[in-house]
């Protein structure tokens, strides 16, 4: 196609869009004559453009809507329901015959008889007539007032797409991107800057002095490039909002109910990609908020409520991640009516669906093959719903939460990282091969210690048990799983006898790492053999053919040059055959098992853990026999990161870290640091907090002890001058910053804890 | 004089350089239109759970690509200690994927004409990826369809698995 063409439809759709957005505010506010204005230009710009090009079809629609437009704008014809439907109408016709020029290049066979019937229409509808309805084929079957876009979802006269499809194709179109001029050339000045340091780089003379300044000067260039490219990827929300206004006028329709939509945060930035991942299940769970949120008009108006429902879309972004909430005002979820549901549908065995509370009735949308819609209709209720919702939105790495209060409404939120193409991840090792493991699927880690391999697993049957704090967690075996050994044990690599790869007796000699994963709520641990510093990776599509296999989500290039698959932890616990349903029988086993020693149920053991604590040694000098131990609740560590002494670095006094692209202070009341320059030592220990005001705190810690379950003790604070807390029954301080953190801990964050032995 | 310069450009048409490569004992042959580039040292990352035939992936300017192993493909056993070469080719639509053999030699022109057709006694896969014969001086020289071997192609046709099924039955 013709560069000329391919702006030329690019521009149109942009305009179209627009367009759309303009029409669906004009029937709410009739008389804006800005609204109309641009809705002419819209169309006036496709006509003028699409003569000189040549497309005779597109002009003539576009002349017939401008016609009509103009007799609008010069208030010849006054703004009505069927008008808009019309005008909405006369976008779709441009639209497809500009998705037509843009896969063909041409606007193909097809005959001004396709258009000629909406052309007609536009005619009455100038004319100021009602017009003639029975000249359009299949209507009034919903709607009873015969309204055109009440079978909207039924076959669309125009197109050969369906409703449904007609929303998703609308990514298609998004090939291109505008950028920022200024943001082009900050680029290119960077990559100036680049090519600089490279240079130089090569003319450094081994042993040189000025080598490592350079390589520091990298470090700061890369940085600063990849921030402006990642700049700009981000596109506001906005562009995705767009098209709901419409979704929701043609649906409400189609229910018969009458939907207000309002927006929150458009300008909310995030990576394309992550936009293009999220516009699915955000167009579900539109769907799902008029078509099972909203109630019918007369249940609103005994109800109490306004006879329009409301549809809320908010975006904001909050530590890293960006939410995305959906809010309705409708009837709410009803925890009976999903456990009743559940329990038929087989989800929920009988005896249990007694002991669920709300909250966890309510988690229940999320299983597959759960519907609650009373009938299947053509907008819902085929039982494929809000698991497809959250399996997508896992994919992009985020997550889902819903929030009900019967006869108030419904929010879900989504989740969802700020960028998918670098993500930190954790580099294991298995059979001698690395992988990388995305650490938004983590959940905590845990080291075997060599003298604890032997026994720390658990059997029932085939079935591989660790008990966490004494919760049976199921074990998966990674090489196992990827075919690496045999169920024996024994190495089964395909390079055959390589040296070095430990076979499972090796792996209980030396000691073993699990990590915790909890992929659509499956918990369970995978078993590595080692694990390597974790690493900021670069994500890569996978090939084609490599697709297929299902359990690999990327490759990536390593630090060190070689390449490693990225695992989807979700798939490994597919490929384990984990169902969530195990997983409740295993809590009731735990809470079996448990009852020899401590009396703590799994429930009990759940809540404790909300005020975990980490334990800490903060400095090096012993005051006494028993070194000083502080804690911090886990609720404000983002992580327990082990730090390169060189990249702390020394700002008026104040020692400073980069860090996920965030400047950190360091606090160092022991003065660990010191000791370890003094030492030698090449990295320090920092648990990354965040306070209160969400800033991010680094503390330097000598080693972090436990974590474990404990309480905080608020009554005592005029005694002491720092909050205290019980853990393990002994007397512990908390680090002042953070001891009010619980009240307002974030349950939705992930915690990475490395090196917690 | 336009006969003489007609027959120039026939012959430029008919004739066709290919790449000579070794799997084996198999001498085989590669338009060295669709090479884009021979890599020396490259030692594909395995991939667990991949198809027998990819021998895993390799990376080529910032890009991730498969590599066909031209031995497993043909069935032959894997080599140890040897360090194989690596062929980036590319299709029409810029698709790159990387194809392993033991040797690269030289590269012959060949005419066209003097293709002959596949034995009929070889079985689906070779009749799939095999173009047909040149008899060279000492041996015979199989030129290989590029289009055919790459992975999409051989995942959608399955043929690699039937064989390797074959294979395992004997």
């Amino acid at each position: 196609m013709e560069d000329l063409t391919k702006e030329f439809v690019a521009e149109s759709r942009e305009g179209l869009e627009r367009m759309e957005l303009c029409l669906t505010e004009l029937e709410q506010r009739h008389g804006d004559s800005n609204l109309i204005g641009e809705i002419f230009r819209v169309v006036h710009t496709i006509k003028g453009t699409t003569g000189f090009l040549g497309f005779g079809r597109l002009q003539t629609l576009a002349h017939a809507g401008e016609s009509l437009l103009a007799a609008l704008r010069d208030g010849r014809i006054a703004v009505s329901g069927e008008l808009i439907s019309g005008l909405l109408e006369l976008r779709d016709g441009l639209q497809t015959i500009l998705e037509i020029i843009e896969t063909r290049g041409s606007e193909g066979e097809r005959h001004d008889d396709d258009d000629r019937e909406l052309i007609a229409w536009m005619k009455e509808l100038e004319g100021g007539g009602r017009p003639n309805w029975g000249s359009r084929p299949a209507t009034s079957q919903h709607g009873g007032d015969g309204h055109p876009a009440s079978n909207r979802s039924g076959e669309s006269s125009f197109g050969a797409q369906n409703d449904s499809q007609r929303n998703i194709s609308t990514g298609d179109f998004d090939r291109t991107l505008r950028i920022e001029v200024e943001a082009l050339d900050r680029m290119m000045n960077l990559v100036g800057d680049l090519v600089l340091t490279r240079n130089r780089m090569l003319q450094c003379q081994p042993g040189d002095g000025s080598y490592a300044e350079q390589v520091r000067r990298l470090n700061t260039v890369t940085a600063e490039l990849r921030q402006s490219v990642m700049q700009a990827r981000m596109q506001p929300v906005g562009h995705l909002f767009a098209k709901f206004p419409r979704m929701v006028r043609d649906l409400a329709l189609q229910c018969g109910r009458k939907v207000r939509i309002e927006f929150e945060g458009q300008e909310t930035a995030l990576d394309k990609s992550l936009l293009e991942a999220v516009r699915d299940p955000l167009t579900h769970a539109v769907r799902n908020a008029v078509d099972h949120g909203i109630e019918p008009e007369d249940e609103r108006v005994r109800a109490g409520k306004r006879a329009e429902g409301m549809v809320r879309l908010k975006a904001y972004s909050q530590n890293g991640w960006v939410v995305i909430e959906v809010t309705d005002d409708g009837a709410g979820i009803s925890a009976e009516r999903v456990l009743a549901k559940a329990v038929e549908r087989g989800l929920v065995k009988a005896e249990a669906a007694e002991t669920i509370t709300e909250a966890e009735a309510q988690q229940l949308i999320f299983a597959p093959g759960f519907s609650t819609a009373k009938e299947v209709t053509s907008i819902s209720g085929r039982g494929v719903g809000m698991d497809v919702v959250r399996t997508n939105v896992e994919q992009a790495g985020g997550r889902v939460e819903v929030e009900s209060r019967a006869g108030l409404g419904t929010t879900l939120r989504l989740r969802v990282p700020l960028t998918l193409a670098i993500v930190p991840a954790l580099v294991v090792e298995c059979a001698g091969e690395s992988f990388a493991l995305p650490q938004a699927s983590l959940v905590e880690l845990v080291h075997v210690p060599a003298t604890e391999a032997e026994s720390a697993v658990e059997r029932i049957g085939t079935t591989e048990l660790y008990r966490l704090r004494d919760r049976l967690l199921p074990l998966v075996r990674l090489a196992r799983v990827l075919e690496l050994e045999d169920d024996a044990g024994s190495s089964t690599h395909i390079s055959g006898s390589r040296c070095g790869v430990p076979t499972a007796a090796d792996r209980c000699a030396r000691g073993f790492y699990i990590v915790v994963l909890e992929p659509e709520g499956r918990r369970f641990g995978l078993m590595l053999d080692g694990l390597r510093p974790p690493e900021e990776i670069v994500v890569k599509p996978l090939p084609a053919s490599l697709r297929e296999i299902g359990i690999y989500a990327g490759t990536t290039v390593l630090g060190n040059g070689s390449l490693a698959m990225i695992l989807d932890a979700a798939a490994i616990g597919d490929l384990a055959g984990l169902r969530a349903a195990a997983e409740g029988q295993l809590a009731t086993a735990a809470g079996a098992m448990a009852a020899d020693g401590q009396t703590t149920t799994a429930g009990a053991e759940a809540i404790a853990m909300e005020n975990a604590m980490v334990i800490y040694e903060p400095s090096i000098r012993d005051s006494g026999d028993i070194a000083k131990r502080m804690a911090v609740p886990l609720s404000a560590v983002e992580r327990i990161a082990t730090v390169p002494l060189r990249e702390v670095e020394d700002v008026d006094g104040r020692a400073m870290l980069q860090y996920d692209g965030d400047v950190i202070p360091l606090e160092d009341d022991g003065g660990v640091l010191g000791e370890l320059r003094a030492a030698r030592s090449t990295s320090a220990t920092v648990l990354i907090c965040t306070t209160r005001e969400r800033r991010r705190v680094g503390v330097v810690v000598r080693r972090v002890v436990d974590v474990c379950p404990g309480e905080l003790l608020l009554e005592n604070t005029a005694l002491c001058t720092s909050p205290l807390a019980r853990v393990k029954e002994r007397i512990t301080a908390v680090h002042r910053d953070f001891a009010m953190r619980q009240q307002c801990a974030a349950s939705g964050r992930r915690r990475v804890l490395e090196g917690v032995a | 004089m336009k006969t003489a310069m007609d027959r120039n450009t026939e012959t430029k048409q008919r004739t066709v350089q290919l790449c000579s490569v070794r799997a084996g004992a198999g001498l085989y042959g590669i338009d060295t239109r669709a090479i884009r580039e021979v890599l020396g040292n490259s030692v594909p990352q395995q991939v667990p759970l991949a198809p027998s035939h990819i021998a895993g992936v390799l990376t080529y300017r910032g890009e991730v690509l498969e590599a066909i192993s031209l031995r497993t493909l043909l069935g032959l056993e894997r080599r140890t200690g040897t360090r194989d070469r690596v062929l980036v080719l590319e299709d029409e639509a810029s698709e790159r994927f990387g194809l392993m053999v033991d040797e690269v030699g030289d590269v012959v022109s060949v005419a066209e004409d003097a293709m002959e057709r596949n034995p009929v006694t070889l079985d689906a896969l070779g009749e799939a990826i095999f173009d047909g014969v040149f008899r060279m001086k000492s041996d015979l020289m199989v030129r290989l369809n590029t289009q055919r071997v790459r992975p999409m192609e051989l995942a959608r046709s399955g043929l690699p698995e039937t064989r390797a099924s074959r294979a395992g039955a004997k």
